[in-house]
């Protein structure tokens, strides 16, 4: 990667992302994707037509969000996506990802689900 | 560009969602905001992270620093461009008013150093 001259650290690195397509992940794991409008020094972004991804297997879905202002403090990674690089992953309908989804957890229940489904059955017997 | 606070300040009067830091949701409009994205919301429905609870509250105020994002509708977006046009226009009829009486300082500026070089060339 060629880096701008002069580079510019910090929050204002960002500069050079503005008007592109960028991917944000939250601290609390929420991958948004939408286009960079405006930044400051705490690294507050504006984004806009913003969807979420959100992922299972080999499957995702995206919601749109439209237009976001994230608090800077809240960005785990920020970065630009480029879609004409393949990712192996197919995107589905939201319905068609509940489906799945489901069926996933039926497969894979959450590690809290089980150790209470154990419980249930220690008690039972 | 606009500054992301300096949007916040034009949302105001405009609804909103405000998401904090634990996934607690506010909906409401956006009475007054600061520096430090401290906001205070009116006419606000609270919904608790899991989406379970809803509460009807007439005014909240969130500190800033418990805020993860805001969601904030695109018409409010399209008031800041015509915004930020409004203001480029007056500063460019200011610009072009304060050019004009610039040249006219400047003509005359000139106009004395001419006199200058005319002075010393007649010294020479």
């Amino acid at each position: 990667m060629d880096l701008p001259d002069p580079y510019l650290p910090g929050a204002i690195s960002l500069f050079e992302q503005l008007d592109k397509k960028l991917l944000v992940v939250l601290r609390d794991g929420r991958k948004l994707i939408g286009y960079l409008r405006s930044i400051d020094q705490f690294a507050n972004l504006i984004l806009e037509d913003v969807v979420e991804r959100t992922f299972v297997e080999k499957y995702f879905c995206e919601t749109g969000q439209g237009f976001m202002l994230i608090r800077g403090e809240n960005v785990e990674l920020a970065g630009e996506i480029d879609d004409s690089i393949p990712t192996g992953l197919t995107q589905v309908s939201p319905e068609e990802f509940r489906r799945i989804e489901d069926e996933y957890l039926a497969k894979n229940p959450p590690k809290f689900l089980k150790r209470q489904a154990e419980k249930t059955e220690e008690h039972e017997a | 560009m606009v500054l992301p606070l300096s949007l916040l300040k034009t949302a105001q009067n405009h609804p909103m969602l405000v998401e904090l830091k634990n996934g607690e949701t506010y909906n409401g409009h956006l009475k007054a905001c600061d520096a430090w994205m401290n906001i205070h919301l009116v006419d606000v429905i609270f919904t608790s992270k899991d989406g379970d609870k809803f509460f009807k509250m007439s005014e909240a105020y969130v500190r800033g620093s418990t805020i993860k994002y805001l969601r904030i509708p695109e018409t409010v977006v399209d008031l800041v461009k015509t915004e930020v046009n409004e203001v480029r226009r007056q500063q460019q009829r200011e610009q072009s008013r304060g050019r004009g009486g610039g040249r006219g300082g400047r003509g005359g500026h000139r106009g004395g150093g001419g006199g200058n070089r005319g002075g010393r060339g007649g010294a020479r």
